[in-house]
């Protein structure tokens, strides 16, 4: 399971968005997921199994695939609970919920 | 700790601007006075904001992160930050209010990991979120990137 984060720049949105989405899989017990961040010119579909990326640029990546638009960067809640969709919708075991703070 | 990254005299604030354009050349003179940048790197983050998805520079909660490409003129990996009283609309779009304007200058893609780390755990504490969006000096803005 690899998780790429995708901003026009591909070194600052998106670098913080992988940041945030490695600290959502650590609150979520999740380990073993890659995740990387490029930008959307070079982001290729074969490049992750998930893509996220900020609302503004998610129609332009659309043809990725599996891509989810977040309205914020930096909002634990919103981030984490994409991640966890996410992971279900990839048939990663998410563990329990409690942990969840 | 974020203000370590922080250029000198990279921690500004002021009541209001006139647009985003400005507070793109607000938020970047530190880094063009400290020599971080060139002054080309401003017009390409300026490009950037009116392309389409320019506002990806938008991370939420009245935060931006203004940032180009290393080879449109970045020197040397740094951040200054700047403050505005009153929001102003990130490429004037209704959707896009912004309080706290981050410049970011990252020499490569990779090599500013530690700086990033600083500013993602940062920006995704509920608790510093709302630290900022009271700041009303450029002294209280310090204390709030110190952890004071």
């Amino acid at each position: 399971m690899k998780i790429v984060t995708v901003c026009s720049t591909g070194l600052g949105s998106s670098f913080m968005t992988q940041l945030n989405i490695e600290k959502a899989l650590k609150q979520l017990g999740v380990s073993g997921v890659e995740t990387d961040h490029m930008d959307l010119g070079s982001a290729t579909p074969s490049d992750a199994d998930v893509f996220f990326m900020g609302r503004d640029i998610a129609d332009s990546g659309s043809e990725l695939g599996d891509v989810v638009a977040l309205n914020s960067l930096i909002d634990m809640n919103e981030i984490t609970q994409k991640v966890k969709e996410a992971l279900e919708r990839h048939g990663v075991q998410v563990p329990g919920e409690a942990e969840n703070s | 700790m974020l203000e370590q990254y922080v250029v000198a005299d990279g921690i500004r604030y002021q009541h209001q601007v006139s647009g985003w354009r400005q507070a793109i050349d607000e938020v970047a003179q530190p880094l063009l006075d400290a020599g971080s940048v060139k002054p080309e790197y401003v017009q390409a983050i300026k490009d950037n904001v009116v392309q389409p998805g320019g506002t990806y520079m938008d991370v939420g909660s009245g935060v931006a992160l203004a940032h180009a490409r290393p080879e449109a003129g970045v020197i040397q990996t740094s951040l200054s930050v700047l403050h505005v009283g009153q929001p102003f609309l990130l490429a004037d779009q209704e959707d896009h209010p912004i309080t706290t304007m981050f410049c970011l200058a990252a020499e490569d893609a990779q090599n500013h990991l530690s700086l990033m780390q600083a500013l993602a755990s940062f920006l995704s504490d509920e608790k510093n979120q709302r630290r900022l969006e009271q700041v009303s000096s450029s002294k209280e803005l310090r204390a709030v990137l110190s952890g004071l």
